[in-house]
């Protein structure tokens, strides 16, 4: 053996120069190379179908947006709240990150004069990449143990998956046996420290053979390097050039950095409805550029379908594979739409071929799928503009839908009940909040629940009834409210909506409305986040806000107690949809003798009664029902009581109750029921 | 210690070298697929790296087995 270097490689000027030195060079012109065939793959395979999509507007709020990307990529903000997934994709990325760190360090520390005369830096950069591939190893373990031994049904394994996890980890072996045989070869005298800053390879240094003259030595581990760069050179161009899914190292944080900032599940108007010929999206080029984007960045996580009331009910919707399903056809037809001039271009539809009518009916817009998504891709809106071209140019609609759809075009709401019936509850009331205009306070929008279905009636009233107790001044709009359009928008009738919301918003305006407080959530939905699309810029409250802010304020107390324990169920369009999770809790914890205990799917996690995205006004003839679910998981909480501030849950979870036979044990309220009980 | 570890470590070294070439076909393979070549030439470029692959292990075998080290870094033998 020949002369050992003292100072681990920092000395090791012979491998530095004869081996090292050449291939960082070769490889900085193989980079060129990669770059340009990273820019001409990304041209080609993705940004060029994404230009197929319409124009849609995802600038501005550049700092909130690289908030988002930094906390998500680095903090795994979203992708850490599953525990195993979360550590393993934890690991792994930092794994990476370390050994990138290291590579680094060392591969440009020579060309810039780091490491002669040696600096501490090359020894930190050796433990970071050591600690770094044991980091990789272990998520890796992690990630092949999950998918091939536990394997979750929401994973979905196809060979490309695979071949990452093989070529992985010679990649990592190979890695740990060039150092090792680095320090093998340096002879038997090594210095002590080395162990420290290289322990994994210290171990394989004591395992590899070594040849017995140091020319041949640096003959071996050329050897080495050329073969862990290669394959790892080329693993960057596999990645770039094929469809793998480890494109999502740069699509998903292209699509997290474009996602949408509003509220979800607040739709685009359609443009130009009164001269467009084509409305929704029948192919796939009629989605938005982003809305493409978001097919492509999904990874295949199914995060989405582990928490979607409809896959859970049995119903055929996966949002995974519905999303998979529609990338793999704007890969099949994309570039078909691209060689072909556009009045010669025939693409397949979406809809019979991907997608189908059960599918796209069965989602409850619940947001349930776009609250978990790690990469922000958004479904609502996708599914709610495939449903537009159902509706608004096929006339499909399933057949519950049809008669609420006509009830709201004859009777603006979707019970059918005469427009001169809007205001007969509220004829035993004080007779004042009939009478119209902005001085008389706040306006209370009912909403077509409150205001004809029955049971809703009486949420009405109690809210009335609390409203005048604490001396708090409001008017109602009576006969001249309509139906804010949720039930028509959400289910894809754009031009239904629009008439009805321009029909309210003109009302509104013609008062002088600035403050709305709703009942139903949809309803403020709709008027806080859709109608601003039309002009119509209300300050608009649910009523559970309200309420908490009076009783923060000590203008409401509330004293009788009601001895039971109540859980609370989350309304979808008031979570989800407006992150309302703590003032309904407040109003019950307020509540004297009340205890509150949760469900296990509550807050953001919530799941959904089955009403939403027009499901209210749907036959639900596959599967299990929905609310009967949800009224399951109420059982397990063993309460005596559901509290809901929302017309369409209290419904559903009162037939759930019914229909499972539960009407002794539980009961069903809206939290303003059980405010004025306790007044 | 060195010679009779010296299998072990070939095997070992063969190991990862054919897991390199299985990595290297396959992406190979699939990168042709998502270019959309047409699935008639399958069957060709199956057994083409088949073969390719068997060239590469005799050659891999043949040549670790020639000039694979022989000397222990613990022992120095």
């Amino acid at each position: 053996m020949d002369s050992i270097n003292p100072l681990f490689w920092t000395r090791q000027e012979v491998y530095i120069v004869k081996i090292f030195m050449p291939i960082v060079i070769g490889f900085l012109f193989l980079c060129i190379g990669l770059l340009a065939l990273f820019v001409l793959s990304f041209w080609q395979q993705h940004y060029r179908l994404w230009r197929l999509g319409k124009n849609e507007d995802c600038s501005g709020q550049i700092a909130t947006r690289l908030k988002t990307l930094l906390a998500v990529v680095f903090a795994h903000f979203r992708v850490g709240n599953e525990f195993y997934p979360g550590t393993m994709h934890f690991l792994i990325f930092w794994g990476t990150l370390f050994i990138f760190l290291g590579k680094i360090v060392r591969l440009f520390s020579y060309p810039i004069g780091l490491t002669n005369p040696p600096q501490t830096i090359f020894l930190y950069a050796s433990f970071i990449s050591e600690m770094g591939g044991m980091l990789v190893l272990i998520g890796g373990g992690l990630a092949v143990f999950r998918r091939y031994i536990l394997k979750p049904p929401r994973l979905e394994t196809k060979p490309n998956r695979t071949l990452i996890f093989i070529w992985g980890v010679p990649l990592l072996m190979t890695g740990y046996f060039i150092k090792g045989y680095r320090i093998a070869a340096a002879g038997v005298d090594i210095p002590p420290d080395w162990f420290s800053w290289a322990p994994v390879s210290y171990l394989v240094s004591r395992l590899v053979l070594v040849l017995p003259t140091q020319p041949l030595n640096e003959l071996l581990i050329w050897h080495r390097v050329f073969i862990h760069a290669l394959p790892a050179f080329l693993l960057f161009a596999y990645i770039i050039v094929s469809r793998s899914p480890l494109q999502h190292l740069f699509l998903s944080p292209i699509n997290i950095f474009f996602r949408s900032l509003k509220p979800k599940s607040v739709l685009n108007p359609l443009p130009d409805i009164e001269e467009a010929e084509s409305f929704g999206v029948k192919e796939i080029s009629e989605f938005t550029w982003k809305q493409l984007l978001d097919l492509e960045a999904c990874t295949n996580c199914g995060r989405c379908q582990d928490v979607c009331p409809a896959h859970l009910s049995e119903k055929p919707l996966s949002p995974r594979r519905m999303t998979q399903n529609l990338k793999e056809h704007l890969w099949r037809e994309g570039p078909k739409l691209l060689s072909t001039p556009p009045p010669e271009r025939d693409p397949e539809p979406i809809l019979g071929t991907t997608v189908s009518e059960d599918e796209l009916w069965a989602c409850t817009a619940c947001m349930a799928c776009e609250e978990v998504c790690p990469v922000y891709v958004e479904q609502i809106v996708r599914n709610i503009d495939l449903r537009r071209y159902q509706v608004l140019m096929e006339t499909k609609f399933p057949s519950g839908l049809k008669l609420a759809i006509k009830n709201l075009m004859n009777s603006q709401n979707p019970w059918g009940m005469s427009r001169g019936l809007r205001a007969e509850w509220a004829k035993s009331l004080r007779a004042s909040i009939l009478s119209k205009g902005a001085d008389r306070g706040i306006l209370f929008w009912v909403g077509c629940a409150g205001s004809f279905d029955d049971r809703n009636i009486d949420v009405a009233i109690s809210l009335v009834s609390i409203l005048q107790s604490i001396g708090i001044p409001f008017w109602i709009l009576g006969t001249e409210e309509g139906c804010c359009g949720d039930p028509a928008r959400r289910t894809g009738n754009e031009y239904l909506f629009q008439t009805l919301a321009q029909a309210n918003i003109e009302v509104l305006q013609k008062y002088g409305v600035k403050q709305i407080l709703t009942m139903c959530p949809h309803c403020f939905h709709t008027l806080k986040n859709e109608y601003p699309q039309f002009g119509g810029e209300f300050h608009v409250l649910h009523y559970t806000q309200f309420l908490a802010d009076l009783l923060s304020k000590g203008k409401l107390k509330l004293t009788k107690p009601i001895h039971k324990v109540i859980t609370y169920h989350d309304s979808c369009y008031l979570g989800r949809g407006n992150q309302i999770y703590e003032a309904p809790r407040k109003i019950l914890r307020a509540i004297p003798g009340l205890k509150l205990v949760e469900m296990e799917r509550h807050g953001n996690r919530s799941f959904c009664c089955g009403a939403g995205g027009g499901r209210m006004w749907m036959e639900e003839n596959i599967g299990k029902r929905i609310n009967q679910m949800r009224t399951g998981q109420v059982i397990q909480t063993k309460a005596a009581l559901i509290g809901t501030a929302c017309p369409y849950c209290l419904t559903m979870l009162g037939d759930g109750i019914k229909e499972m036979g539960q009407e002794k044990t539980l009961t069903v309220f809206d939290l303003s029921e059980l405010v004025e009980r306790s007044i | 210690m060195g010679t009779s570890f010296r299998p072990v470590a070939i095997l070992v070294e063969l190991a990862i070298l054919m897991g390199m070439i299985y990595c290297l076909f396959t992406g190979g393979k699939f990168v042709l697929s998502d270019l959309g070549l047409d699935t008639k030439y399958y069957p060709f470029i199956k057994w083409t790296l088949i073969i390719m692959g068997f060239l590469a292990l005799v050659f891999f075998a043949a040549h670790l087995i020639t000039f694979y080290p022989r000397i222990s870094p613990v022992s120095g033998v």
